[in-house]
C-alpha cells in the first residue's frame, strides 16, 4: 500500500515538474522581434513612424521654439494661468535654459527621428525586397533623415551626426559647418533617386520627400549658408530654386486662404512638402491655442479653447497693405460672423449672454505683479491679435482640440521669395521656363495672388516684411530674423519688468542637460 | 408554545438516540473485528462548563472501533476485553485517553485547547505554533476583526497589526492602500501592496472573500517568514484562512447587519447669501443674473451626498463526519456610497467538500468560490472638485427642468455637479470564480505529499455612458464605452512535508514546486458616440452614429501572459523546545524579466531561543514566557508587472498619431519599448530581531520587533539616449530604498473574573523611510519630481520629490512668508529674498514629508456575563498632509465665478497669491480616531437546536481628534505621491450598524 502511495506521489511530482519547467510564453498579442516586420505593409508601417513622429511635435513645440522666440507670436500668462513654469516667457525674453521643456522635447523628437531613420535603413537592408525597391526606399528615408538633421542643425547648431543604428560609441558633437556639409552631401546624393511630382502622383508623393523637397531644403541651406558656415552660397540658392521652379506641376494657388484650410492636401498646387494633420494625425492645435475662445459658436463649433496666444502689436502692424488677403488671417477689431468664404457678414458677434460686441485689441498691456501676465478679465482676454490662418476645423472635439489643417514646411512661394532674397544678396537673376525672374517679378507674383499692390524696387528690408506677411506663423520667423540680424530686436510691452537677453549666443538653443548626462561626448553650446 | 417545543425536541432526541444506535449497529456490523461476546460502555462527554459535547470522537485504542457522541454528548460503544483505553478527541479540545476497567459507564469532561485555538500560526505551506515561530508574524483571529461595513481583509486589520499602515476613504469601490513597514518600491499599484494567499492559493483575489467566512488572517512581515513566497513577497504576505467545519460538528450560522452611513465632515463653503455679501463688501460687481445668480442657495456638497444604507447577510452551514467534511456559504453585501450613484453590490457563493480515503491516508478536496460584484460609480475627479467650487448662487435646474449650465464660465467650477452625477455613469460588472482542489497523501510516518491545483477566472466588464446632456460630452449625442476582459490564473503547487521528532530533536522539512500562469486582458474595449436618444445607454453600440473614424476608439490593452515557476525548500529544527532554527530557499523563474535574469534566489534563515524553557528561568516565576528571535532573508518584488516589460515591442508610438500613406490614414508601427535582457526583480533584504514575552502567567504578553529592510535594484523607467536605444525610456534596475523601524505590541488581561473580563491590546510602530540612491554607473537622476497637482497657474509644477537622503512623499514647495502690508501672500525666493509675486519653480524647497512617525492602535474588549463591549482607538502621528484642496479654494479674486470656503473670509481680498500651493497648506496629519465601538449581547437559549444568538450595535468613526483642516486626515498613504489632498477625496463616513449572529 505504502509503495503505491510513494509511486503515485513520485509520478505526480515528476509529471508536474517535467511539463511545467519552461518559462517561455507564446506571444499572442504584440509585435515583437519574432513576428515583425515581415510583409510590405509592415515595412510601410515602419516608415510611417518617421512621419507620425514628424507630425507629433512640429506644429506645437518645434513651432513654439521658432515662433515664440520672435515677435511673430507671444503666449502671455493670464492671471497666473498659462505661466506653465515660465516656458513661454522664457522664449519671449530669450531666457530659456537647458531644462526648457521644448528644448528637451525637440532634441528627443529630432534625434528620435534620425534614429528611427537609421533603424529603418538597417531593417530595409536586411529585408528580402528587390534592390531597386530598397534603393528608392532608402533614398526616401535618407531624405527624411536630412530634414530632421536640418531642423536640429538650425535650432541647436552643433549637433552629433548619427549615421547608423545602433552606434558603437556615443556620437560626439560636430560643428555646425560639419553638420551642414553632411546634410548637403546626403541631399545631393539622394535627390536623383527621389520621385518628381507629376500630374499623376500628387497624392502618392504628398507629405513625402520628392526631388523638389530636396531642392527646396538645399535652397534654404544655401540661403542661410552665411549663418550656418560663414560662407555665402547665394548663386547655389538660386540654382536650387530654379530646379523647383522648372517643374510646372507646382504653381501658386489662386486663393491664399485655401493653402491653410482644414481640407488642404494634395490638391494645393504650391505645396512642396507639408506635414499632414487630421483628427487622427494629432499635433496641430492652432485653433486651441491661437483662436479666440468667445468666437467659437459663431464659427460653428462648441469647444473650450485656451485664451492665451496671439501675435505682438508690432508684428501685426506690418499687415498694412490695401486689399491684402493675408491680413484677413488675423482676428482684430470688432468681430462679425464669418460668411464661410473668407469674408464676414454684418452680424456682430457678442460676448456670451450680453449684447456687447467682441472687439479684439492688438495691444498687450501687462498687469504688474506677475511676469508677462495680461490678467484674466474679459477686457484683458480680448487683448492680442488672434489667428485663423489655419482656419478652425469644424470637426474639432473637446477631448483632443485638434486641427486637421496640414502645415506646410516648404511651399512654392518660399522657393520664389528665397530666390528673390538670394538675388538681392548678390546672386544673378535667372530665367525659368523663358521668364527672367528678378526679385520684383517674383515678389509681385506673390503680391498679386494676395490682392496686394505691386512693388517696384524691393529691398532687403521690404523683403523681410513681405516674408512676415506671407509666412506668418509658418515657423520660419526665427530663421529669417537671425539671417537679417534682427533676432535680438526687442519690443517692450507696457509695464514690462523683464527684459530680453540679447546675447547672440542665444541664436542657438542649448543642448538639454539630461542629454549631456546620458551622452558625455556631447558639448554644450557657448553661453549656456 | 414553549412546552410544545420542548416536548418536540425531547421527543426528537429520544428517537434520534435510537436512530444513532441503529446506525452504529449497521456501521460496525461490517467490521469483522467486532466480537459478539463483548460488553457495552456508555457515557456522556461534556465540556468545561458541563455542557454536553456532541460530535466527539470516541475510539477504542488500537482498533478501528469508534463512535461519535450524539446531540446530548452521549455515546455507547461495544468493546471486547477487560481493560481497554478509550481515546476521546474533538477539535478545539485537548484529547483525553481514559483507561476503562470494569466500569461500563464512563463520563468524560474535555478541556478546551487554548493553544490550538489561538496559537496556530500559518507560515506558508504549513502551520506552526506561535511559540515555535522565529519570524515576525502577526496572527489575527476572526473574533478580533474590526466590525462595520468592511469588505477587504485589510480593513478587518486596520489598527490591529503593528507595521501595517492602511488608509481608506469612504468610497465603496476603492480598495484601501495597504503599506507594510514602509514603501519599498518606485512602482505604484499592485507593486506596493502585500501579497495575498487565500487558503493556500497564492495571488488569489481578495474580492472572493466574505469577511464573515474568514477564520483568521496571518500577516508575514519579515523576509525570514516571507521568503518562502520568493519574488512576490517583499511587501509582506497576508495569508487568509477561511472557516472550515470541525470533526463531528454540524453548524448552521446566519449573520447579518444593516448599517447607516453619513458623511463625517464636509468642507465649510460659503452659502449663496454669504458669497453675495462677500462680493458686495469687496466692491465686486454682482454676479450676472440669472446666468450666475438666479437667487438660489444651493449646497452642492449636500446635493451630491446622501445617507446610505448598507447590508450584509451571510448564511453558512457545514458538517464533518468520519471521512468527509463539507460546507457551503452564501454572502450578500450591498454598500451604497454616500455620494449619489456610487455603490457596490456583491454576492459570494462558496462550497467545499473534502473526503478521506484509505484509513485517512489520502485526502481529496475541492472548494469552489464565486464572487459577483456590481459597482456604480461617477466621474469622481470632476464631481469632487465641482461640489466645492461650483457657485452656490445657481440652481441645479433651469425653470424648464433641464440642468442649468454655463460652459463659458471660467475658474474651477465650470460644470454643474449634479448634472455630472446624473448624466455620466460608470458601471462595472465583475465575476470571479476560484476552483481550488487538493490531494494530500500520508506516505510514511511524518511524510506527507500535497498537490494543490487552482484556477481563477475573472471577467471584468466596465461600461461607461456620458449621455447627451453631459457637460463632458457636449454635442456628441451620448458617448458609450464598453470593455470586457477576461483574466485567468492557474496555479499548481506540489510539496512534501516531513515532520518528525527524535527524542529532543524536532525536524520539519518542506520541499516543493510551484507553477503559476496568469493570463490577463483577454478581451477588448470600444468607444463610440452619437445616439438618437439616451434610452439604451451603452447597450446597443450598433445604433451609434460616429461622424468620423476618430470618434470610434479601441482600447490599447493586449493579452499579457506571465509564467512563474518556482522550487522551494525549508528546514525547521528545534532542540529541546529551547533552540529554534529555520532556513528556507526559493528559486523563482519568471517570464516577466530579462532573458539573462529570469531566475532569482531568495534565501532566508532565522533562529529563536525560548529562554523561558531554560532552567534558570524557574527562579523568575513572574516571567511566564520569553523568546528571542532573529532572522535575515531576501524576498523579491515582481508584482504589478506586464509580461512584456523586458522585451522589444513594436506598436503604435505614443500619442497614437497616424500617418498619411498614399492618401490613406494608416497606423505607423515602431518600437514602443526597449528590451532590457538584464531586467530583474527588486530585492528586499530584511533583518528582523524580536523579543516575545509574557508576565504574570501570561496575563501580560507582548513583543518588540526591530527591523532593517533594504531594497535594492529598484525598478524605474529611466530616460536613455536615443542614439543608442530604440526608445527614449528604459525600464531598468537602479536605486535603493531603506526602511527601518520598531514595532511594539502589548496584550493584557487586566481583569478576569467569573463574570467580567477585560482584554486590551496596544500596538505601535515606527518606520523610517529613506531613498538611498536613484543612480548607478549607467543611469543617473538626481531626483524624480512627482505630484503634479495642477492648480491655477501651476500646471507644470511638482509638489513632491523623490531624492536620495529623503523619504518617499517628501514635499517640495514654495515657502510661505506671511502677508505683506497689502495683505498679499509673500514667498521666499531661492536667493532668500521675499516676493509678493508668484515664485518660480526654482524657488521650491524640500519641506516635510507624508510618512508618519508612529502608527498605533488600541483595542479593548469587555465581557460581562452575556454582554460584550469592544472598542478600537487608532491613529497616526507625525505625518504631514498637503491640503491642496484648501489652497485651490483660497482664491478671493475668483469668487466672482467660483465659491470660496469660510477660511478665505479671513484673507485679504487683494491677496492675488493666496491659492498658490505652498508650505502654508502643509498641515499636521496626526489623528486619533475612535474607529469602532461595539456593544453585543449573546443569548444562549436553553434549547438544544440553538447554540447562541449574538445581537450587537456598532459605530464606526465615532470621532476623530485632529488639527487637519480638510475633510479627514486619513489621506491615501499609498503610491508615489502619498499624503496629498487635492480635491479628490471621497469623504470618509460615519457608520452605525445593527447586527446579529446566530449559530445553530
Amino acid at each position: 500500500m505504502k509503495k503505491i502511495f510513494i509511486l503515485c506521489a513520485s509520478i505526480a511530482v515528476l509529471a508536474g515538474a517535467y511539463s511545467c519547467t519552461k518559462l517561455d510564453v507564446p506571444v499572442e498579442s504584440q509585435y515583437v522581434k519574432s513576428n515583425f516586420p515581415v510583409t510590405d505593409a509592415d515595412y510601410n508601417a515602419l516608415l510611417g513612424t518617421i512621419y507620425s513622429n514628424l507630425s507629433s511635435n512640429y506644429a506645437v513645440p518645434y513651432w513654439r521654439m521658432q515662433e515664440l522666440s520672435t515677435d511673430e507670436a507671444i503666449l502671455p500668462a493670464r492671471d497666473g494661468n498659462f505661466d506653465d513654469g515660465g516656458q513661454y516667457r522664457q522664449l519671449h525674453y530669450h531666457t530659456w535654459t537647458f531644462d526648457h521643456p521644448n528644448v528637451i522635447t525637440i532634441w528627443q523628437w529630432g534625434f528620435g527621428g534620425v534614429n528611427t531613420c537609421n533603424r529603418i535603413i538597417s531593417l530595409i537592408n536586411a529585408s528580402p525586397s528587390t534592390e531597386a525597391k530598397k534603393a528608392s526606399t532608402i533614398a526616401e528615408v535618407r531624405a527624411m533623415r536630412a530634414l530632421y538633421n536640418y531642423f536640429m542643425m538650425d535650432l541647436y547648431g552643433n549637433i552629433p551626426l548619427i549615421t547608423e543604428f545602433p552606434v558603437a560609441t556615443q556620437p560626439a558633437t560636430q560643428t555646425r559647418a560639419k553638420a551642414y556639409e553632411y546634410i548637403e552631401s546626403e541631399l545631393k546624393s539622394v535627390v536623383q533617386l527621389l520621385p518628381a511630382k507629376t500630374s499623376a502622383n500628387a497624392t502618392l508623393t504628398y507629405g513625402r520627400p520628392t526631388k523638389a523637397m530636396a531642392f527646396a531644403l538645399l535652397e534654404k541651406m544655401y540661403l542661410n549658408a552665411q549663418v550656418y558656415t560663414g560662407t555665402a552660397k547665394y548663386t547655389e540658392a538660386v540654382a536650387m530654386a530654379d530646379s523647383v521652379l522648372k517643374n510646372t506641376n507646382y504653381s501658386l494657388d489662386a486663393k491664399y486662404r485655401d493653402i491653410f484650410l482644414p481640407n488642404n492636401g494634395p490638391q494645393i498646387n504650391e505645396t512642396i512638402f507639408a506635414i499632414p494633420y487630421d483628427q487622427q494625425i494629432p499635433g496641430n492645435q492652432f485653433t486651441r491655442f491661437g483662436f479666440f475662445y468667445y468666437l467659437v459658436q459663431a464659427y460653428g463649433f462648441n469647444v473650450g479653447l485656451s485664451i492665451a496666444m496671439s501675435t505682438t502689436p508690432e508684428f501685426y502692424n506690418r499687415f498694412n497693405l490695401a486689399g491684402d488677403a493675408r491680413t484677413k488671417t488675423w482676428l482684430a477689431g470688432p468681430q462679425f460672423a464669418p460668411d464661410g468664404n473668407g469674408g464676414f457678414t454684418s452680424q456682430p458677434v457678442y460676448y456670451p449672454g450680453t449684447t456687447t460686441q467682441i472687439v479684439i485689441e492688438p495691444k498687450l498691456t501687462l498687469v504688474p505683479g506677475k511676469p508677462m501676465d495680461l490678467g484674466n478679465t474679459i477686457a484683458s482676454q480680448s487683448e492680442g491679435v488672434r489667428s485663423m490662418k489655419y482656419y478652425p476645423d469644424p470637426t474639432i472635439i473637446q477631448a483632443t482640440r485638434l486641427n486637421g489643417n496640414d502645415v506646410p514646411v516648404f511651399r512654392l512661394a518660399d522657393v520664389m521669395m528665397m530666390k528673390a532674397e538670394a538675388i538681392l544678396r548678390g546672386a544673378a537673376a535667372t530665367s525659368v521656363n523663358g521668364e527672367l525672374q528678378t526679385p520684383d517679378v517674383l515678389i509681385n507674383k506673390i503680391r498679386a495672388r494676395a490682392g496686394a499692390p505691386a512693388v517696384a524696387g524691393i529691398d532687403l528690408a521690404g523683403l523681410l516684411d513681405e516674408r512676415a506677411r506671407e509666412f506668418s506663423w509658418e515657423a520660419w520667423r526665427r530663421n529669417d530674423l537671425i539671417r537679417f540680424g534682427q533676432y535680438e530686436v526687442e519690443y517692450p510691452l507696457p509695464n514690462d519688468v523683464l527684459t530680453m537677453n540679447k546675447d547672440v549666443n542665444r541664436r542657438l538653443f542649448p543642448i538639454p542637460a539630461q542629454e549631456i548626462k546620458l551622452n558625455p561626448n556631447l558639448v554644450q553650446n557657448p553661453g549656456y | 408554545m414553549k412546552q410544545i417545543y420542548h416536548r418536540f425536541i425531547n421527543g426528537l432526541s429520544h428517537h434520534s438516540r435510537q436512530w444513532i444506535m441503529l446506525l452504529c449497529a449497521i456501521v460496525f456490523s461490517v467490521s469483522p473485528a467486532l466480537s459478539q461476546t463483548g460488553r457495552t460502555i456508555r457515557g456522556t462527554v461534556t465540556d468545561e462548563k458541563n455542557q454536553p459535547l456532541p460530535g466527539v470522537s470516541v475510539l477504542v485504542a488500537g482498533t478501528n472501533t469508534g463512535v461519535m457522541t450524539d446531540v446530548n454528548g452521549a455515546y455507547s460503544l461495544s468493546v471486547t476485553g477487560n481493560i481497554v483505553t478509550l481515546k476521546f478527541s474533538f477539535i478545539g479540545y485537548l484529547p483525553k485517553d481514559v483507561k476503562v476497567g470494569a466500569d461500563n459507564t464512563v463520563n468524560v469532561s474535555l478541556l478546551p485547547d487554548a493553544r490550538q485555538l489561538k496559537d496556530v500560526v500559518v507560515i506558508g505551506y504549513g502551520t506552526s505554533s506561535k511559540k515555535d515561530v522565529t519570524g515576525a508574524i502577526t496572527s489575527v483571529k476572526a473574533e478580533e476583526f474590526n466590525a462595520g461595513v468592511l469588505t477587504t481583509p485589510a480593513e478587518l486589520l486596520q489598527g490591529k497589526v503593528a507595521g501595517l499602515n492602511i488608509t481608506k476613504s469612504g468610497d465603496p469601490n476603492k480598495q484601501p492602500a495597504t503599506i507594510l513597514r514602509g514603501p519599498s518600491t518606485l512602482r505604484e499599484g499592485a507593486a506596493q501592496q502585500p501579497f495575498y494567499v487565500i487558503d493556500g492559493v497564492p495571488g488569489a483575489s481578495i474580492d472572493l472573500l466574505a469577511p464573515a467566512d474568514i477564520e483568521s488572517i496571518d500577516v508575514l512581515k519579515d523576509a525570514s517568514s516571507t521568503a518562502i513566497y520568493g519574488s512576490r513577497a517583499a511587501n509582506g504576505v497576508i495569508i487568509v484562512t477561511t472557516r472550515r467545519s470541525r470533526a463531528g460538528q454540524t453548524r448552521l450560522t446566519y449573520s447579518a447587519y444593516g448599517a447607516m452611513e453619513k458623511v463625517s465632515k464636509s468642507i465649510d463653503m460659503l452659502t449663496a447669501d454669504e458669497l453675495r455679501k462677500y462680493l458686495a463688501d469687496n466692491g465686486v460687481a454682482p454676479l450676472a443674473k440669472p446666468l450666475d445668480d438666479d437667487g438660489s442657495n444651493t449646497n452642492w456638497q449636500q446635493l451630491a451626498q446622501k445617507t446610505s444604507y448598507s447590508q450584509n447577510h451571510n448564511l453558512s452551514y457545514s458538517g464533518a463526519g468520519n471521512n468527509a467534511e463539507y460546507g457551503a456559504s452564501v454572502n450578500y453585501f450591498k454598500n451604497d456610497g454616500i455620494l449619489k450613484n456610487t455603490s457596490l453590490e456583491r454576492t459570494i457563493f462558496k462550497g467545499y467538500i473534502n473526503q478521506r480515503f484509505f484509513n485517512d491516508k489520502l485526502k481529496l478536496g475541492i472548494t469552489i468560490t464565486n464572487s459577483g460584484t456590481k459597482s456604480d460609480d461617477i466621474v469622481q475627479s470632476q464631481v469632487l472638485s465641482g461640489i466645492l467650487f461650483y457657485l452656490p448662487t445657481v440652481s441645479p435646474f433651469n425653470p424648464d427642468g433641464s440642468y442649468k449650465e454655463n460652459f463659458a464660465r471660467t475658474g474651477s467650477g465650470t460644470l454643474n455637479p449634479l448634472s455630472l452625477i446624473d448624466n455620466n455613469f460608470i458601471k462595472t460588472d465583475n465575476n470571479k470564480t476560484l476552483i481550488n482542489g487538493f490531494a494530500s497523501v500520508d506516505i510514511l510516518k511524518g511524510l506527507k505529499f500535497t498537490l494543490n491545483g487552482s484556477t481563477q477566472k475573472d471577467q471584468n466588464n466596465v461600461n461607461t455612458y456620458f449621455n447627451s446632456k453631459s457637460g463632458l460630452a457636449v454635442g456628441l449625442g451620448g458617448v458609450a464605452n464598453r470593455t470586457a476582459y477576461k483574466s485567468t490564473s492557474d496555479v499548481v503547487e506540489a510539496f512534501l512535508n516531513y515532520d518528525r521528532e527524535f527524542g529532543l530533536h524536532s525536524v520539519k522539512l518542506l520541499g516543493g514546486y510551484s507553477y503559476q500562469q496568469d493570463r490577463t486582458n483577454d478581451g477588448f474595449g470600444v468607444q463610440t458616440q452619437g445616439f438618437s436618444n439616451d434610452n439604451l445607454t451603452f447597450n446597443n453600440l450598433f445604433l451609434s452614429n460616429p461622424s468620423n473614424l476618430a470618434q470610434i476608439k479601441f482600447d490599447p490593452n493586449y493579452i499579457s501572459t506571465l509564467r512563474l515557476i518556482s522550487y522551494y525548500g525549508r528546514v525547521q529544527y528545534q532542540y529541546n523546545d529551547k533552540y529554534l532554527f529555520q532556513a528556507s530557499l526559493r528559486e523563482d523563474g519568471s517570464s516577466a524579466f530579462g532573458i539573462n535574469q529570469r531566475h532569482g534566489y531568495f534565501p532566508a534563515a532565522s533562529v529563536g531561543w525560548r529562554i523561558i524553557s531554560e532552567k534558570f528561568m524557574e527562579k523568575l516565576p513572574v516571567i511566564s514566557d520569553l523568546k528571542l528571535r532573529a532572522g535575515y532573508g531576501v524576498s523579491g518584488n515582481s508584482l504589478g508587472f506586464d509580461a512584456f516589460t523586458a522585451q522589444l515591442i513594436y506598436g503604435i508610438p505614443p500619442g497614437g498619431g497616424k500617418f498619411l500613406n498614399n492618401g490613406v490614414i494608416t497606423n505607423p508601427i515602431g518600437p514602443v519599448r526597449n528590451d532590457n535582457p538584464d531586467l530583474k526583480w527588486e530585492s528586499t533584504a530584511t533583518t528582523n530581531i524580536g523579543l516575545d514575552f509574557g508576565l504574570f502567567n501570561n496575563r501580560l504578553t507582548g513583543s518588540v520587533d526591530y527591523y532593517i529592510k533594504k531594497t535594492s535594484d529598484l525598478i524605474y523607467t529611466y530616460q536613455v539616449s536615443t542614439t543608442q536605444y530604440f526608445y527614449p525610456l528604459l525600464t531598468a534596475n537602479v536605486g535603493k530604498i531603506k526602511n527601518s523601524g520598531i514595532e511594539v505590541v502589548l496584550n493584557a488581561i487586566p481583569v478576569k473574573s467569573k463574570s467580567f473580563t477585560w482584554r486590551t491590546s496596544f500596538n505601535v510602530s515606527h518606520n523610517k523611510n529613506v531613498v538611498e540612491s536613484l543612480s548607478n554607473a549607467t543611469f543617473a537622476v538626481n531626483n524624480i519630481q512627482s505630484a503634479q497637482l495642477g492648480g491655477k497657474g501651476q500646471s507644470g509644477n511638482y509638489s513632491q520629490v523623490i531624492q536620495p537622503g529623503y523619504a518617499i512623499g517628501t514635499y517640495y514647495l514654495w515657502h510661505y512668508l506671511g502677508k505683506n502690508a497689502n495683505g498679499v501672500s509673500t514667498y521666499q525666493k531661492a536667493d532668500g529674498s521675499t516676493t509678493a509675486a508668484q515664485p518660480l519653480t526654482t524657488d521650491q524647497r524640500i519641506t516635510g514629508n507624508a510618512q508618519p512617525k508612529f502608527v498605533y492602535g488600541w483595542s479593548n474588549s469587555f465581557n460581562y456575563k452575556s454582554f460584550d463591549f469592544n472598542f478600537l482607538v487608532r491613529g497616526v502621528y507625525g505625518n504631514q498632509i498637503l491640503n491642496a484642496t484648501l489652497a485651490s479654494l483660497n482664491n478671493p479674486a475668483d469668487s466672482k465665478f467660483q465659491n470660496i470656503p469660510r477660511f478665505t473670509l479671513g484673507e485679504s481680498f487683494k491677496d492675488i497669491n493666496g491659492y498658490l500651493i505652498s508650505d502654508r497648506f502643509l498641515e499636521s496629519g496626526s489623528y486619533l480616531r475612535l474607529d469602532n465601538a461595539t456593544l453585543g449581547y449573546t443569548i444562549r437559549p436553553n434549547v438544544k437546536a440553538i447554540k447562541n444568538i449574538r445581537l450587537y450595535l456598532s459605530g464606526n468613526n465615532i470621532f476623530v481628534i485632529t488639527k487637519y483642516r480638510g475633510v479627514d486626515p486619513e489621506i491615501n498613504i499609498g503610491g508615489l505621491t502619498p499624503g496629498i489632498d487635492n480635491k479628490d477625496f471621497y469623504p470618509k463616513t460615519r457608520t452605525f450598524s445593527v447586527g446579529v449572529t446566530a449559530s445553530f
